[in-house]
């Protein structure tokens, strides 16, 4: 039992990761219609990039608001650069080309930082142990990373203009258009919010999970997994997703083998996909977000 | 009167080999370059020459899921390595002879393609990309963990292969020994491209709505290719564990995918001879990449080629989206045009074009425009279409003079063809179609008329299977068909044009009539690999060729569809739809953007082809038209059957006065009053 409650605890906060991922995944999709591979590299970036800047030096809330930063300035200047640059861009065309972003991300991380995984100082805080069930305080911090940012990021969506803005034209771009939403602004937000997403999702999981120029592809592709659960346009639902395969996997880790860990997600994936496109979504026809 | 058919008697000169000048001779070449490669080559690019070969298999099938399924999959490393490992294993563990080995690694990869085809493909095109980049890594975590194969080691200690007693044991004979399957790949692979299942394909990337509704299986014929691709993909991993000697799990690799994708990108998404081309190219850039980013950076190891992919990959995305192959034809055919220029300026005399318009442009292995590879005209054939075009050209006859196209009568005349009960369709809180009643006897004209917003193409499109009903039933030819797909009906007999035109714009005008024959011809995929259809598909050309020379558009036959003027375009359908002998035809206001003298004359056609037993159906916009021509008229208004009878019944049915006046009829009559009052 207090293996089990451990084991959760544990999937819970790497569930946490995928689900920042899966939010960002969302915004890009739902306003751009763009899949992006890419999204797990921004994680992997914001951790590496997060690491050189503590070993400069710099006290880690710097360095962390740093990284913040600068992966969503990268994201913005992907979207700039590349992204927009494509006049019939088709989901299947965004697949190809943001694969080739990834692919390029992830050998500049090769050349800069090699081919070693490197980990980031814990952050502070006590761990607890709560009936002999151990949690580390870096899960809390992941745990509440995903509260902060992807709360923050619902909320921003719901409450505020401009997130009422990018939902409008998630529905309807030339309704939007029309009342004055630029479609250009919507999508540099929504790149915006996915490179914030993932450089905290990347920031706070490397003290654990350690950040590897690889790892952004298997990440990003769990925060897909994530994202379909929630019908690809839920953000609510594919949290719930992402924590509910985050614990899976951590079951799967510790009662069969480590290693078919990973198999997990698209296992997952491929029957879901099957058995309900839709997703955990409950009125799979309505465009929310 | 029915549509004289072209001798069929005329041999067809296809055979198991492409028909196209272009190709063969491209084939030629290349197998002369097989040839002297070996000769001349130093090791390290007879090492680059191997490896591009094996690879280019792969890629060949991954360029056939892209051009002509339109999918794109993440995950071919994944049925390469299921190919590679299932022949090694084969070899190593059950001492298999080479042969049954490599066949069983080919099966294995399609096998493995079928059980993620079969439910992804019901899906949008995304979801198939993912679920390969997530099968590649299921594969590769799978041959990791497992004691069977090898674990992290991998499958090693099998034999070379053996060819009449020959070991093929170095660079060179391997290369021969591989190169052969290349060749017939591609040939395969361009046979298909330009098949009866291939032209359907490109049909449904043009406007996926209109092949279905001509009768094409958009799902099947894309699960065919996705295997086929797997298949391609399996041989090219049977060929690198014989060349490599140990598969391991890097075969499965993610980067092999990414490698395998940037290859045919590179080449032109859906261009077979891009992805050899494309092959090449990577593996040079790859080996090239390696050599040099260490020079640059100096303790730079691993992937370090991955750089080179991602840029190439985006570069070639924004700034030539064609690919080598797109790039080759805009440099042929500027090349061309010089060289014609030049000729007729010193040869005006010799302007007579070439005969029936069969230049074979370019290359010709993406479905191109000409029907490049259409056997040669026998003069037989040749002569029966003049005639009729002759008539046409030369007189302003009316349009009773000409032939009549093929129409079906599978029931008697006044017999319901098709049944429609209680149709209803909502979105939401919103009825658009409100239980919806009506018969369609055989043999008549029914107009289906109303104001916009009626329901009347959300009707059109429930009969059709464009869209499912919320409830209701469509009964055609005695079988329930709502809820199915277009193709249902349409290989059936029911036939539809569309309001918003749905152009087949990859191909030309005859291409577009060709593929509305697609429900009377039988040849598939492996028919169609194998060149074994060239007859079939010359008289079905012959068959649109007539129908458009009977309805005056025999002489733009040659020409992009999209270039068509909209009225003629509008014509075009209709004789697309008509080359399908349909029993049952449903027109989408086929009068909107036609002159008056094209109304006119589809008018008396549509006439004519219900006085030979077709059914038609039409909604209009143009209710005196539809008065004059249908025997029986419904009228829809606002979701709702507010009449249906003679055309004359309907005129002074108070209700249809209302529904067009747009008001109800005592508010009406207060408003004259007050006008007169006023007056």
């Amino acid at each position: 039992m207090i293996d089990f409650l451990q084991l959760t605890a544990a999937g819970l906060s790497q569930g946490s990761v995928y689900a920042l991922l899966a939010v960002g995944l969302i915004a890009t999709y739902t306003v751009r219609h763009v899949v992006n591979i890419a999204q797990g590299d921004y994680a992997t970036l914001a951790g590496l990039g997060s690491i050189s800047l503590v070993s400069a030096g710099l006290p880690l809330p710097v360095a962390i608001l740093i990284a913040l930063v600068s992966v969503t300035l990268a994201s913005v200047l992907i979207e700039r650069v590349v992204i927009a640059r494509v006049k019939n861009l088709t989901t299947l065309v965004s697949i190809i080309l943001t694969l080739g972003v990834s692919t390029l991300l992830q050998a500049i991380m090769l050349l800069v930082w090699g081919a070693e995984g490197r980990r980031l100082v814990a952050f502070p805080g006590t761990d607890l142990n709560l009936g002999g069930v151990s949690i580390r305080s870096q899960e809390l911090w992941m745990l509440g990373t995903l509260i902060v940012v992807g709360g923050g990021i619902l909320l921003f969506y719901e409450k505020t203009r401009w997130g009422k803005a990018l939902r409008a034209s998630a529905e309807q771009p030339v309704a939007a258009r029309i009342v004055g939403i630029s479609p250009a602004v919507a999508s540099v937000l929504a790149f915006a919010i996915a490179g914030l997403a993932g450089a905290a999702a990347g920031v706070v999981s490397s003290p654990i999970y350690l950040s590897i120029w690889s790892g952004g592809l298997l990440l990003g592709l769990k925060g897909f997994v994530a994202a379909v659960l929630g019908g690809l346009v839920s953000f609510r639902a594919a949290i719930v997703g992402a924590l509910l395969l985050g614990v899976l996997e951590s079951y799967v880790a510790g009662y069969v083998a480590s290693g078919w860990k990973d198999a997990v997600a698209f296992v997952i994936l491929i029957i879901v996909l099957i058995i309900r496109p839709a997703g955990l979504v409950l009125r799979p026809n309505a465009v929310r977000v | 009167m029915t549509l004289s058919k072209p001798a069929g008697a005329v041999r067809s000169r296809t055979g198991f080999w492409p028909n196209n000048r272009a190709t063969i001779i491209g084939v030629g070449i290349l197998a002369l370059i097989i040839l002297i490669v070996p000769f001349t080559a130093s090791s390290s690019m007879m090492n680059i020459a191997v490896f591009s070969m094996i690879f280019a298999l792969p890629a060949i099938g991954l360029s056939l899921l892209m051009g002509l399924a339109g999918q794109v999959s993440l995950g071919q490393a994944a049925f390469f390595a299921i190919g590679a490992y299932t022949h090694a294993i084969l070899l190593q563990k059950f001492e298999v002879h080479g042969v049954l080995a490599a066949v069983g690694g080919v099966v294995a990869a399609m096998l493995a393609a079928l059980l993620v085809g079969l439910p992804m493909l019901r899906l949008r095109g995304h979801y198939l990309a993912l679920a390969t980049l997530g099968l590649g890594f299921i594969v590769m975590i799978a041959v990791r963990e497992w004691e069977f194969t090898g674990r992290t080691t991998g499958i090693y200690g099998y034999g070379r292969p053996e060819v009449f007693g020959i070991p093929i044991d170095n660079n060179g004979l391997f290369f021969w020994f591989v190169a052969p399957f290349v060749l017939i790949g591609l040939v395969l692979a361009l046979n298909l491209t330009r098949s009866r299942a291939g032209r359907a394909l490109s049909a449904v990337n043009d406007s996926e709505l209109a092949a279905e509704s001509l009768g094409v299986n958009t799902y099947a014929l894309r699960v065919k290719v996705f295997t086929l691709s797997a298949g391609f993909a399996g041989l090219g991993g049977v060929f690198y564990a014989y060349q490599v000697q140990i598969v391991s799990p890097q075969v499965a690799e993610f980067h092999v995918s990414v490698e395998l994708l940037l290859m045919v990108v590179i080449g032109g998404l859906g261009s077979v001879w891009g992805a050899i081309a494309g092959a090449f190219i990577v593996e040079l850039l790859s080996e090239g990449l390696r050599d040099l980013i260490p020079a640059i950076i100096p303790g730079a190891t691993g992937e370090v080629q991955l750089i080179g992919y991602g840029l190439v990959l985006i570069l070639v995305i924004l700034l030539l989206p064609g690919g080598l192959y797109q790039a080759a034809l805009t440099t042929w055919g500027a090349a061309r045009r010089g060289i014609r220029s030049r000729r007729q300026a010193s040869d005006a005399a010799a302007s007579a074009a070439a005969p029936d318009g069969t230049d074979d442009s370019g290359a010709g292995d993406v479905p191109t425009r000409a029907f490049g590879g259409i056997p040669d005209v026998g003069a037989g054939a040749a002569s029966s279409t003049p005639t009729v075009a002759g008539v046409e050209q030369t007189t302003d006859a009316p349009t009773d003079e000409v032939t009549l196209p093929v129409v079906s009568t599978p029931v008697a005349t006044g017999e319901p063809i098709l049944e429609v009960r209680g149709l209803t369709k909502r979105y939401g809180g919103v009825v658009a179609v409100d239980d919806v009643s009506f018969s369609v006897p055989a043999g008549r004209i029914m107009g289906l008329i109303g104001p916009n917003g009626a329901g009347k193409t959300t009707c059109f499109n429930m009969i059709t299977g464009a869209i499912t009903p919320t409830a209701g039933t469509v009964t055609f030819l005695g079988r329930e068909i709502q809820g199915r797909k277009p193709h249902v009906g349409a290989e059936r007999g029911l036939t539809r044009t569309f309001q918003n035109l749905q152009v087949f714009s990859s191909t030309d005008v005859v291409g577009n009539v060709y593929m509305g024959r697609y429900r009377k011809g039988r040849a598939g995929i492996l028919r169609g690999m194998f060149g074994l259809q060239g007859r079939e598909q010359y008289t079905h050309e012959q068959i649109a060729r007539d129908i458009l020379d009977s309805m005056r558009l025999g002489d733009v036959a040659q020409l992009a569809a999209g270039d068509l003027p909209f009225g003629r375009q509008r014509m075009m359908e209709v004789c697309r739809a008509l080359a399908a002998e349909p029993a049952l035809l449903l027109l989408d206001e086929p009068m909107a953007g036609l002159s008056g003298r094209e109304r006119e004359m589809l008018a008396g056609l549509l006439r004519r082809l219900r006085d030979a037993g077709l059914t038609i159906v039409l909604v209009e916009h143009d209710v005196a038209q539809v008065m004059a021509l249908a025997d029986s008229v419904a009228v829809l208004d606002d979701g709702v059957l507010i009449a249906h009878g003679g055309p004359e019944a309907v005129r002074n049915d108070p209700a249809v006065i209302v529904a067009y006046l747009g008001t109800d009829a005592e508010e009406a009559e207060a408003e004259l009053k007050e006008l007169e009052e006023q007056g």
